[in-house]
């Protein structure tokens, strides 16, 4: 949503126990949360919040085939003495044949964690909207210190229902009540 | 239902298995492969009872370092099935008995599984003769006694403990058997991380008396750790089937099967390792345990890696695959019968390789008929180059005398560990994952 401004009602709470227990309150009425973030990961917030599970995995595996591909391809490339290649650059190791699998079993392994590992995270980072030169905007800068925040959005939405969204606030247990535009 | 009762149709059923690995072992003692048979060193009977004596004592010694490794960590997950653990660790009693048979065997020359145990050969054998502080009769039979009577001490302490927790647990102030048995599992830790390699070069890696490996202990140790932990699902799954253990649920089995798969490829690890230092560095010597294996056994070498490495790996991959029973079930049968598997091609190449030279000196004719066993043995051996059908009895018989054990021992506890101070953190196990 670029170019579009959003406006955040949150509540800043003081203890997970009770944002949890302020998130199944919200879920049971019904109500759309926008996000929730916290300083430190909470154990079941995924359950309650309903979230779908995270597909980074199935990156981590498909780079990992990605490394573990070019590994060996590369190797065949060089050293040859394979089926598709005849060899770029065959270099005798201590009298073993040109294409020897046992030997390129440490370099696959590492190339497979590599990819992985650097895959994940830059396609980590551009699902969190996350990286160089990007500017995200903080609800309040506590929320990385002691504070956990539920948020909702009220674009289009008529005062009674930002009433009735305070109202929920206050009856859960939020410390706090405020509402930015970001 | 917090007490097991062993039914008499279990017990029938586990005995009739038994006496068919007992049959088994029997046949397979007058069954001796042509090629080797002149030797007369019935190397096909003993070699069958040292595979398996030697993968279910070890599978009980690595179970009680568990437990002892748990206990220290402050691991609480576990408690729940805490007893079945007990149980298995129990299996070191009748582990020394078989144990010390072979040592005895060994002691009076009643069996040739060693080359090392042969005076004459050892006599003009720099090597032997350099290895034979560490590698003789005596060191083996007492050793074994010794160090498995070590083991069995502390083994029985933590059941003791943690019996004697349950019955009074609570009125002890400040969880004082709890701390009590942490000092005698912190005690066990160094005893068994430097006993247990030293007993599995003594039982496993001498049967290739010439050759060693540093990286031996990890790698057999480890197979013991994953065969163990693959019959405890399988157990905890049956126990389920059976209304016992309500409270374990898919949470925890998620992770015994973590454990299988992450030690599947550190079994792996420790494999690959081994084989690829040997390999490049091509020393004869070092070379010739993997040549002989790869060229004259490659249902073992390869069959092995297949059934250890690259069927846990990819069927366990994924989440789901250890949170259903039935998926969790069928490989740990894999890997079960894939440990025992490898402990079979640890041990059979080896004593082929001494009944071969046992020929040599044998009285009519040795020479002669010891040139034809070699030529032969690169070829097929019944009950050496692959696990016979005998060999399969055997294995069946005994994996029943161990889940008679266990069983036994598990009727005569509660089921589960009430006073354990960490019961209350292993019911609320949970791993957090979808599904």
């Amino acid at each position: 949503m670029k170019g579009q401004h959003k406006e955040v009602l949150f509540g800043l709470y003081d203890d997970e126990v009770v944002l949890m227990n302020a998130i199944k309150k919200a879920k049971k009425q019904h109500l759309d949360i926008m996000d929730v973030y916290s300083p430190f990961p909470i154990h079941g917030l995924d359950t309650v919040l309903e979230l779908e599970e995270s597909r980074l995995h199935v990156v981590g595996f498909v780079f990992g085939m990605l490394g573990t591909l070019t590994a060996l391809i590369g190797m065949s490339w060089i050293f040859g003495g394979s089926l598709l290649f005849e060899g770029d650059w065959p270099t005798n190791f201590g009298g073993k044949p040109y294409w020897s699998l046992p030997a390129f079993v440490p370099i696959i392994f590492e190339l497979t964690v590599l990819f992985c590992a650097i895959g994940m995270t830059v396609v980590f980072y551009i699902i969190c909207g996350l990286g160089f030169g990007v500017n995200n905007p903080v609800l309040d800068d506590r929320i990385t210190d002691d504070k956990f925040c539920l948020a909702f959005q009220t674009n289009n939405m008529d005062s009674s229902s930002v009433d009735n969204l305070k109202g929920f606030f206050k009856a859960t247990g939020a410390e706090e009540v405020h509402s930015r535009t970001i | 239902m917090k007490q097991f009762t062993f039914e008499a149709k279990q017990k029938n059923f586990l005995i009739a298995t038994m006496g068919l690995g007992l049959l088994c072992l029997v046949l397979s003692y007058f069954l001796e492969p042509e090629q080797i048979a002149a030797a007369g060193v019935h190397a096909r009977f003993w070699s069958n009872f040292l595979v398996n004596a030697v993968f279910f004592t070890g599978m009980a010694f690595m179970i009680t370092f568990v437990i002892a490794a748990f206990t220290v960590a402050y691991a609480g997950w576990y408690v729940i099935f805490k007893r079945i653990w007990e149980a298995f660790s129990l299996f070191l009693i009748p582990g020394l008995v078989m144990m010390v048979i072979i040592g005895i065997a060994v002691y009076a020359h009643l069996n040739h599984l060693y080359h090392w145990s042969d005076t004459e050969a050892v006599a003009g054998d720099r090597v032997l003769t350099g290895k034979a502080s560490f590698l003789n009769k005596n060191w083996y039979l007492f050793g074994t006694l010794i160090i498995v009577g070590a083991w069995i001490f502390f083994a029985r302490k933590f059941r003791q403990l943690s019996l004697q927790e349950d019955a009074s647990g609570k009125e002890v102030a400040n969880y004082g058997i709890h701390r009590n048995l942490r000092k005698y599992a912190a005690v066990f830790l160094p005893i068994a991380a430097f006993t247990g390699p030293a007993m599995v070069w003594q039982w496993v890696m001498s049967l290739d008396a010439h050759w060693y490996s540093t990286l031996f202990a990890w790698y057999s140790m480890t197979s013991w750790w994953l065969g163990a932990c693959a019959l405890t699902i399988m157990l905890v799954i049956y126990l389920k089937s059976k209304g016992y253990l309500e409270q374990v649920t898919k949470e925890h089995l998620h992770d015994l099967g973590k454990f299988m798969f992450a030690f599947s490829i550190f079994w792996t690890y420790c494999w690959f390792s081994q084989y690829m230092l040997i390999w490049y560095t091509n020393n004869g010597e070092e070379t010739v345990y993997f040549f002989q294996r790869k060229n004259d056994f490659p249902v073992l070498f390869f069959g092995n890696l297949v059934i250890n490495f690259v069927l846990p790996f990819l069927i366990l991959m994924r989440n789901t695959t250890k949170r259903r029973f039935g998926t969790l079930f069928f490989t740990a049968a894999l890997v079960f019968v894939g440990h025992w598997f490898d402990y079979f091609y640890m041990i059979k190449p080896g004593v082929l390789n001494t009944a071969v030279e046992a020929m040599a000196h044998g009285k009519e004719g040795g020479h002669e008929a010891a040139g034809h066993a070699v030529e032969h043995a690169s070829s097929f051996v019944a009950g050496f180059t692959i696990p016979g059908l005998l060999e399969l009895g055997i294995f069946l018989g005994f994996t029943a005398f161990f889940i008679y054990f266990v069983f036994n021992q598990l009727s005569k506890a509660p089921l589960i560990p009430q006073n354990d101070p960490y019961l209350e953190e292993s019911l609320h196990h949970e791993v957090q994952a979808y599904e």
